[in-house]
């Protein structure tokens, strides 16, 4: 039966799983090196990842700009680490975006990217707006192509880009990488890479929970994205931190999912959201006064407090005020100017799926920003903090296993690092993981027998008359993290869904037509191994989190941070979960 | 279940550079040369529009995106400008 799997060995010195953004970014730069890099990419890297169809922001400190405002690199540094994540970050990681995020700007520049405007009034002549942070702090740019781009720049300096396969298993020899094994997404064949160095960039770990609007395929993040990085990574006893922080569903432009979230970034400057009397729940926002630019020094200390003490709270808790009655709620622009309002068209066409969502609104809709307004409902559940869950790096980027780099959202303990952090993360994993391989002079001798397994496995899967189809399977899953870890969770039911899902599992044998069904079948074994660490670590964590989390046990309903103000990492060893804490510094 | 996309036969050229970037792979091309790809798992479909954007005849209207009804915006419409 094993005969139908037909096996392609390819040895590199580089190998990149995973060509979002940070995946791209490695690429590129561990080229320069001269060392042998190949990027492996589940679906197609010029539409791939995050931003596959584009991202119109990035936060970055910019000397040219921040200085004459006297807010420094350590003020983004404190703004992000206490008014994002509240305490709960690795600032080593943070201070590696913060540094290095405006020289990757002006990297994608010399990429061919458009991120300087004529008409701009600001130093540089770049679009800079409001974000997370006290100061405004983020490009706005033509980001539109930006993976066509980076796709294109990779292949000019030789990386090699092997597209539609998607990796399911990471190889390892005496505690060193060795190697990964893949499944052609399209062509069937088991993909056995031998490599030097690892970067791991998959993503995030998207559907762990039904959608809320019943299309399956729509969510904020990609879809594809199913924490594959998280699986091979915890079925190689590799340990993971976060994996606890599944939050409940938030507010956002209703039933078309997107990257349009809060009234800061894509849509500002202008956007409101107001309820249905007009009355203002959030004030809209404005550009920053440019013109008089370095006039005033700004006080970051007293604006952080201000914005902690909750009079500035972008994101309140709609939730809650429906559920006192308030609503419907709706983003509203109609206060925009006619120069404001096309520049937030010109943002959300750059930003993920803006640019489809923009024509739809427009040419199916007829809708119009200065006229109309559009409901804000709630968003289907996903990771919270993006890559606050993921791998435990060094400030090096590598795992506890030397030649495995960890890049962008796979990389755990920094929250909200989205795009910057997959920019930064990136080009320092390629960096590194091009001079790991460079001073190793062959490929470690890798064992046949993960090989044979998963041919058997997938064998298995394409020959099976009664298994079942991955969307069965998927759905049970996804109702179980659900019920057992949504916004409330306790001890006993959290132990029930381990329960639950050990009975999935057993009765989860899959059954494909074909590769592509296939690649959904080993998805879905994603999902099911993050479910299972989203359980146990729920179950292990004994406090709650809410800020900025959500992340609430009954049983425990304080923040504890004298014993809890920790990373929880879990792996798996000899089929046993295994606990460490991870301290944060201060 | 859906029907997510819907090309032109009169403007596809059957390139196929759609099928080539969708991120979910869901399409396949047309077994007969020069007529729009097939959409061979529709309830699939992401709604990203990577096809949509990279189709070198999309402003001929080559290939046109329709979110299913449950996705479709709730709109609090203003009066007329």
């Amino acid at each position: 039966m094993n005969s139908v799997i037909e096996v392609v060995q390819v040895d590199t010195d580089v190998l990149i799983i995973g060509g979002g953004l940070a995946g791209c970014m490695a690429g590129i730069k561990a080229s320069e090196s001269g060392v042998k890099v190949t990027i492996t990419e589940k679906a197609n890297t010029l539409s791939s990842g995050c931003a596959g169809t584009g991202v119109d922001h990035s936060w970055a400190y910019i000397p040219m700009i921040h200085e004459q405002m006297g807010w420094t690199m350590e003020d983004l540094i404190e703004d992000h680490a206490r008014l994002i994540a509240r305490g709960f970050i690795n600032k080593e990681l943070l201070r590696l975006v913060a540094r290095e995020n405006y020289d990757r700007m002006l990297d994608l520049e010399k990429f061919g990217v458009k991120i300087r405007y004529e008409d701009s009034k600001i130093p540089g002549k770049f679009r800079i707006v409001y974000q997370f942070h006290t100061m405004p702090s983020s490009f706005n740019f033509d980001g539109h192509d930006l993976k066509i781009r980076l796709t294109r720049e990779a292949r000019k300096r030789g990386v090699g880009i092997i597209n539609r396969v998607m990796m399911v298993a990471l190889l390892l020899a005496d505690g060193q990488i060795a190697g990964a094994l893949g499944i052609g997404t399209n062509d069937g064949k088991l993909y056995s890479f031998r490599a030097k160095a690892v970067v791991m960039s998959t993503g995030r770990a998207n559907r762990l929970t039904p959608n809320v609007t019943g299309i399956w395929g729509n969510h904020r993040i990609p879809v594809n994205e199913t924490g594959d990085g998280r699986a091979m990574a915890f079925r190689a006893g590799i340990p993971v931190i976060n994996m606890e922080f599944l939050s409940s569903g938030y507010y956002s432009i209703g039933n078309y999912e997107l990257n349009l979230g809060s009234p800061r970034n894509t849509v500002q400057p202008a956007a409101a959201v107001t309820d249905a009397d007009g009355e203002v729940i959030v004030p809209r926002t404005r550009f920053y006064d440019w013109p008089n630019l370095g006039k005033e020094k700004v006080d970051a200390a007293l604006n952080r407090q201000n914005m902690l003490s909750g009079g500035r709270n972008a994101r309140p808790p709609y939730a809650q005020l429906y559920r006192q009655g308030q609503g419907p709620f709706y983003l509203d622009l109609t206060g925009g100017t006619e120069e404001e309002i096309k520049y937030i068209e010109w943002s959300i066409s750059n930003e993920g799926k803006g640019s489809l969502f923009l024509d739809y609104l427009k040419n199916q809709e007829g809708f119009d920003f200065r006229r109309d307004k559009l409901e804000w409902l709630p968003n289907s559940r996903e990771m919270a903090g993006t890559a606050a869950s993921g791998l435990v790096v060094d400030n090096g980027l590598e795992t506890e296993v030397k030649g495995l780099f960890g890049a962008g959202d796979d990389v755990g303990g920094v929250p909200w690092a989205g795009a910057p952090g997959a920019f930064t993360m990136g080009w320092r994993a390629g960096e590194r993981a091009a001079r790991e391989a460079g001073a190793q002079k062959n490929h470690l001798p890798v064992d046949t027998k993960p090989v044979e397994s998963l041919k058997e496995t997938c064998s298995g899967m394409l020959t099976s008359q009664k298994g079942l189809h991955w969307r069965e399977v998927e759905l049970a899953v996804q109702n179980a993290v659900d019920y057992y870890a949504g916004d409330v969770r306790a001890e006993k039911t959290l132990g029930r869904g381990l329960e639950r899902l050990k009975d999935i599992k057993k009765n989860a044998s899959f059954k494909a037509e074909n590769p592509h069904e296939l690649m959904r079948c080993l998805e879905v074994q994603s999902i099911i191994d993050n479910a299972e660490m989203v359980l146990a670590a729920s179950l292990e964590r004994q406090e709650s989190r809410r800020v900025p989390f959500g992340f609430y046990r009954a049983d425990f309903p304080e923040q504890d941070d004298k014993e809890w103000l920790a990373f929880l990492a879990l792996k798996k060893k000899e089929g046993k979960f295994e606990f460490s804490r991870v301290p944060i510094k201060p | 279940m859906f029907n997510p996309i819907i090309f032109n036969e009169d403007v596809c050229t059957g390139c196929n550079i759609c099928v080539d970037v969708c991120l979910m792979e869901i399409l396949a091309p047309n077994p007969e040369k020069g007529r729009p790809p097939l959409v061979k798992y529709p309830d699939e479909c992401a709604y990203d529009g990577a096809c949509w954007m990279q189709c070198p005849q999309r402003e001929k209207g080559a290939i046109k995106i329709v979110p299913p009804l449950p996705m479709r915006v709730s709109i609090l419409r203003g009066e007329k400008l």
